[in-house]
């Protein structure tokens, strides 16, 4: 029972860091029409900004703004330079799918040329223990579910009340129809992928807060349990990443105080095979 | 504040609904084909890039071929440090009968997947290649028969146990096969009073061949297995497989999970075990700065110093080997790619930048005594130089042994690993002994391990 409470609680943490990027990434994914595979790379270009300001002497939470900006400048280059060009001379879904790969490889193997392929780690402490309930949890990991929390309430505003948010959604819904609208879609469609980035930043750094220790290529699998978390819940959908992300996360942990730990990511697949059997459009998402 | 996301969604009505999911039909993207395309996409990123270099006509080349990304991606760097060390220390003393000789490396990732194509590409467009060091455990079963092919002679790190009785003409190892680690391993247990003992080992081939022997050894040495998890070195938290190790009360643990595992495998059971470190006794793969770097942030350099022990194999100290040796590294200090972390000394003790540099040293040596840089006309004096012949001088570095062939005499190479003892299969085992940290990650010698104490737990 204790081992089930603890894995529940790690679980929440990992669903916490999971919701995060997960609720960016299918953001991203609705409104700009790209399935951005490069998201787990810019996580890391944020992880490691941040690293670079707190290896300067700055607290790591200094550095989570600062991994928020520089993803944000990343993921709006990344639009600007490589994926509109080719959206506008009408390259296939599948096609900017591979070009978002080979910008992955390209950020991932650029920050390993320049900070190597060894792991590092921010200088902070994980603050004290706190136990509630057969939960064992650090001040920290509290923090980083706290974060998650917020930025779950304020995609939930953004979304549902400011001007932005609904512009986005109209344009995730019918880009040709918003247009039509007055809708400036294509302002929209940066906007996002500089919000989305900034929320890319943010999941690298709790990200690589929560594992202790990280290297350039961190995120891999991290990148597989985000897209489980998306396609579960029902892709473009915010709140069913979300949904998505508590499944994959719980499903995770919980599984690996069972089983041999190393098969824990083989189960989370399994459920999202089995509701993609039954139903294809994701936990949330819309039957068509 | 209070909302849940699902509930949100929920009560959302459809024409205002905060969502962005696509109407039927509109998009350009649907949820099935998307979900396709993402696992064809995934499928493909898996399959990770490898590299490779090439080399000139006019100069030997030394291949490390190792993991240099990837979870054990600490492992190239370190035989890189001793490759361009011994290159640089050889071309200092002349070259090779001539021959400048250069270092280029092949990462393997640790994959064999990955291993493979590296090492063809390596050996397709590297000019004069003549040796091959590395190949770890990783990928040793999938390489050493393609570099065998190709008659390329090659320096292992590897401890899988098939080279012990398979025969590979071209393969040569300085090291001891991993069971042997696994009972040194269990040894150190025994002499530092654990009773019970939990397993903590990364599912990559060259960490899951300790698992079995380990198992063996604690059962014969009457000790307790109390746990036993497995680590996915690709997984980014090993929480709930630290909450079970803890839940086990071990008195130490048994672990190789390099990359990042190890690091948060060590600091997650710290914070599961109310802020107090588990000892922890590794494998001579723990002995790298790097590793040493990982885990002091990880869980304090006080506390891992005082909780860490690892089985190495006996290195020089001291004497004209050990000062040849650390000559030719220090020459390098600063100028190796993947090399600049934590303190330079621990290559002084890492088992693959010695034993990887006397290999070098031996086979270069052999180029010389044989006049030839033709592998068929060398490769029999590797064996003649290593464990000497009637009447052979010893020399301790490559520009005393080159000195001592054009006296006229023969020779025998004494490096910092020791001298070498070559059986039927190439295979020259050391001894073991036990090494410690210091809070600032100097190596420390703490202890020995005698041959009678590893054959007491020997199955």
């Amino acid at each position: 029972m204790s081992l089930l409470l603890s894995s529940v609680g790690f679980g929440l943490i990992t669903s916490a860091v999971l919701a995060i990027a997960a609720v960016g990434f299918t953001l991203q994914f609705a409104v700009t029409d790209v399935l951005n595979l490069a998201f787990a790379g810019v996580m890391t270009a944020g992880a490691f900004t941040a690293y670079l300001v707190n290896q300067a002497g700055y607290s790591v939470w200094v550095g989570l703004v600062a991994a928020m900006a520089a993803g944000s400048v990343l993921s709006a280059l990344l639009n600007y330079l490589v994926y509109a060009p080719f959206q506008r001379r009408g390259a296939a879904p599948i096609t900017l799918v591979i070009v978002s790969l080979g910008m992955a490889l390209i950020i991932e193997f650029g920050i390993a040329a320049v900070a190597g392929g060894v792991g590092v780690s921010y200088r902070m402490g994980q603050g004290r223990t706190v136990r509630l309930g057969g939960l064992v949890l650090t001040t920290v990991q509290l923090t980083i579910m706290a974060i998650s929390l917020v930025v779950m309430v304020g995609v939930h505003a953004l979304l549902r009340y400011s001007r932005l948010g609904k512009a986005m959604r109209a344009t995730a819904a019918n880009r040709m129809l918003a247009r039509t609208c007055g809708i400036r879609t294509g302002r929209v469609i940066a906007v996002t992928w500089a919000v989305t980035g900034a929320l890319c930043g943010l999941a690298g750094t709790v990200f690589a807060i929560d594992v202790g220790s990280f290297d350039p290529t961190s995120t891999d699998i991290f990148l597989i349990l985000i897209l489980a978390a998306v396609f579960l819940g029902g892709p473009g959908n915010a709140y069913a990443a979300m949904l998505g992300a508590l499944v994959i996360g719980l499903a995770t942990e919980i599984s690996a105080a069972y089983i041999q730990a190393d098969y824990k990511y083989v189960v989370a697949f399994v459920i999202l095979l089995a509701m993609l059997a039954v139903r294809p459009t994701g936990l949330l998402g819309t039957r068509t | 504040m209070s909302d849940t996301p699902g509930a949100a969604a929920r009560r959302t009505p459809p024409s205002g609904r905060a969502q962005l999911a696509r109407r039927p039909g509109q998009g350009r993207w649907r949820p099935r084909s998307a979900a396709v395309l993402a696992a064809v996409a995934l499928t493909a990123a898996l399959a990770a890039c490898s590299s490779s270099s090439s080399g000139s006509h006019s100069t030997l080349t030394f291949a490390d071929v190792a993991p240099f990304s990837g979870p054990d991606a600490a492992l190239g760097p370190i035989y890189l440090v001793s490759c361009d060390g011994t290159t640089n220390a050889i071309n200092k003393a002349g070259g090779i009968l001539g021959h400048q000789v250069k270092c280029t490396t092949a990462d393997t990732r640790g994959e064999p997947a990955d291993a493979v194509p590296a090492v063809g590409n390596l050996i397709q467009n590297t000019g004069n290649l003549a040796l091959v060091i590395g190949c770890t455990s990783d990928e040793a079963a999938s390489v050493v028969p393609v570099i065998n092919k190709n008659k390329t002679v090659m320096f292992c790190m590897t401890g899988q146990s098939e080279f012990d009785h398979v025969k590979y003409p071209y393969f040569y190892r300085l090291v001891p096969p991993d069971l042997a680690e696994s009972y040194a391993m269990t040894v150190i247990a025994q002499k530092l009073g654990y009773k019970k003992i939990a397993l903590a080992f990364g599912n990559d081939i060259g960490s899951q061949t300790f698992v079995q022997p380990a198992i063996a050894a604690i059962a014969k040495a009457g000790l307790t297995m109390v746990a036993n998890e497995t680590l996915d070195l690709h997984a980014t938290t090993f929480r709930t497989e630290a909450a079970k190790i803890v839940a086990a009360h071990p008195d130490a643990i048994m672990t190789e999970a390099l990359g990042n595992a190890d690091p948060t495998l060590l600091a997650e059971i710290k914070q599961l075990n109310g802020g107090k470190m588990i000892p922890v006794i590794g494998t001579s793969a723990a002995i790298s700065p790097v590793f040493y770097s990982a885990c002091a942030k990880a869980v304090g350099a006080s506390d891992f110093a005082a909780n860490f022990h690892a089985d190495n194999l006996v290195t020089a100290t001291s004497g004209p080997a050990y000062e040849a040796f650390t000559h030719a590294l220090l020459a390098v200090k600063g100028h190796v790619s993947g090399a600049q972390t934590g303190d330079f000394a621990t290559y002084f003790t890492a088992p693959g930048a010695v034993h990887l540099y006397d290999g070098m040293n031996l086979a270069a040596l052999a180029m010389v005594a044989a006049g030839s840089p033709d592998t068929a006309k060398w490769k029999p004096w590797i064996a003649k130089i290593g464990d000497g012949t009637p009447g052979a001088v010893v020399v301790n570095s490559f520009a005393a042994g080159v000195a001592a062939l054009k006296a006229g005499k023969k020779i025998r190479y004494v490096g910092p690993g020791g001298p070498t003892s070559f059986d039927a299969f190439h295979d020259s085992p050391g001894i073991f002994q036990i090494d410690t940290y210091s809070t600032t990650g100097k190596v420390m010698v703490s202890g020995s391990i005698t041959t009678a104490e590893i054959r007491a737990v020997s199955p």
